[in-house]
């Protein structure tokens, strides 16, 4: 196996992790599968160019130099998310999962509509940080600096995400109403608080994926988060709803078998490598219905 | 004198099954009640629509004269009543001293907050022998006991407890109430058990009362319960 395709697996199964591990939280908490996590990507993507239905895409906050316009994309994404559980779940807080998951499908509509009339549906050309394109010499592989940079940063996310999961009060509060959420409020824990923060860490996993998926591409598409969002909800399925660190595991795995297919299927298989590996999450699933990690305390609330 | 805590014409449903129904009850500060009665009674969800865990289909509910019911389970709980509740639910991924520290997140008095970590250790030292394992590894009697260091550790004023005795070994029980009765008197807690066994009760001593079919039918002294056949006739249908 090539280096190369190590560096291509890790950085494809990473941004998959941290797609999954936006579902997965947000799960965790209000057992809701956000289907509008894609369109919260959609949005990401959107913030960066000035809003207008022409062909060619002005970069508005795209422009600004990294060190601010990464923090500034990560906190539109946690405030566009924080703002749709105000507006859309709050208000369905006591109702069924399935008219909560009904309603994130809404919101994504919603989402969308709002971007194809503020841009118009056409992809539009951006180029982000195009000089990050240039290959790097590591022994045999060369690398585009973006893929380095890319697993660097899944590295830094995976790492103080988990930390704030176990050391911080906020943290351990959500960890708590995970595992038993009426339990969690007898102890005083507040539910606004603990869903505001797994909605606001969510929104800022789709902004970063949003960032890598332009960076990479060079293309904004108001669809372009409902692919990455259906593999991540695949992810989280396999890794065991509720699990985190099944569905981090689970992304890196598919991710990683995806590169590895591309690179190892024969040319006239390779147009099909989805349905291979789309066969293989059957199989899991077949063998594990639970998922690979699932949880033991996460009953599904009712 | 005012309550502690007074339940006014409280009634419960659920959907069309009615859990309680025209239910009034007042408890002293500092009290030890016992609430028994066969399954189905209405007791867990006389404690669950205190804790505000169910809502109140009417009623009222105070503790020290403010209304509690209409509030959520968070808002009451930050108000100092706390709930141990049925099959003591507590977060089997969370390390026991995480469980201990889930519900300090309201509190303000942060020496205070270590002063009842140690009350809590040096009364069940398991939980400090144990504190940085997996609460889930825990036996069930020791399940038991972080539920109620648990419950103490938000600086409760009232305590409710739901069948500590549920699924353990006799002895295990004994201890689960001598820790209880202990840990009341040195903290003035006012303490609402729900416990199936009268000769248990009149054991521990308290207050006692009898639910049937979502009401209360019988409010006395837990000796005199044993000594009676009330139970039996609750149980068994009687003449009421």
């Amino acid at each position: 196996m090539s280096l190369q395709l190590v560096f291509d697996a890790l950085a494809l199964g990473g941004i998959y992790a941290v797609a999954a591990l936006g579902i997965a939280l947000i799960f965790g908490v209000m057992r809701l599968v956000n289907f509008a996590h894609g369109q919260f990507i959609a949005c990401a993507v959107f913030a960066l160019i000035v809003p207008s239905t022409d062909a060619l895409a002005v970069l508005g906050l795209g422009a600004l130099p990294a060190p601010v316009l990464v923090p500034l994309i990560l906190l539109i994404g946690a405030g566009l998310a924080v703002l749709a559980e105000a507006l859309v779940f709050r208000p369905m807080r006591n109702a069924s999962p399935v008219a909560l998951m009904v309603g994130s499908f809404a919101l994504g509509v919603a989402l969308q509509n709002l971007l194809l009339a503020l841009y118009g549906g056409r992809p539009k050309a951006v180029s982000l940080w195009a000089e990050l394109g240039q290959p790097v010499q590591i022994a045999s592989a060369s690398v585009p600096l973006l893929q380095l940079i890319v697993i660097a940063a899944v590295a830094v996310i995976l790492a103080g995400l988990a930390l704030m999961l176990r050391k911080s009060r906020l943290g351990l509060e959500m960890r708590a109403a995970a595992e038993d959420f009426t339990m969690a409020r007898m102890l005083g824990v507040r539910s606004n608080r603990v869903i505001s923060g797994a909605f606001a860490l969510s929104g800022g996993l789709a902004a970063v994926v949003a960032l890598v998926l332009v960076a990479q591409t060079g293309v904004a598409d108001v669809r372009m988060g409902g692919q990455i969002m259906l593999v991540a909800f695949i992810a989280t399925v396999v890794g065991g709803m509720g699990s985190l660190s099944g569905a981090v595991a689970a992304g890196l795995g598919i991710g990683a078998a995806s590169a590895l297919l591309q690179a190892g299927l024969p040319a006239d298989a390779r147009p099909f490598r989805d349905a291979f590996l789309y066969g293989g999450v059957i199989l899991v699933l077949l063998f594990r219905p639970q998922g690979l990690f699932a949880p033991v305390g996460a009953k599904p609330r009712v | 004198m005012m309550a502690k805590l007074g339940v006014y014409d409280l009634a419960v449903r659920y959907g069309k099954l009615t859990a309680i129904s025209d239910l009034s009850l007042a408890v002293a500060e500092g009290e030890r009640v016992f609430v028994s009665g066969p399954n189905g009674a209405g007791k867990s969800s006389l404690l669950s629509a205190i804790a505000g865990a169910v809502r109140a289909a009417h009623g009222r509910i105070e503790m020290d004269g403010e209304i509690l019911s209409g509030l959520g389970a968070e808002a009451i709980a930050r108000r100092g009543l706390s709930m141990v509740p049925e099959g003591r639910r507590i977060f089997p991924g969370l390390t026991v001293l995480e469980n201990l520290s889930v519900g300090t997140g309201m509190r303000r008095d942060r020496s205070a907050v270590a002063d009842d970590l140690e009350t809590v250790f040096t009364a069940f030292p398991i939980l400090r022998e144990r504190a940085r394992s997996a609460a889930g590894a825990l036996s069930g009697g020791q399940q038991q006991m972080l539920a109620i260091a648990r419950a103490l550790m938000t600086n409760p004023k009232v305590m409710m407890v739901d069948e500590p005795s549920l699924g353990l070994a006799p002895k295990v029980v004994d201890e689960v109430y001598d820790r209880l009765c202990q840990l009341q008197a040195l903290r003035g807690l006012t303490l609402v058990i729900v416990e199936q066994s009268s000769a248990r009760a009149a054991r521990v001593g308290g207050r006692m009362l009898l639910m049937r079919g979502g009401r209360i039918v019988a409010d006395g002294d837990a000796t005199e319960f044993a000594a009676r056949d009330l139970l039996a006739e609750a149980y068994f249908g009687g003449a009421a």
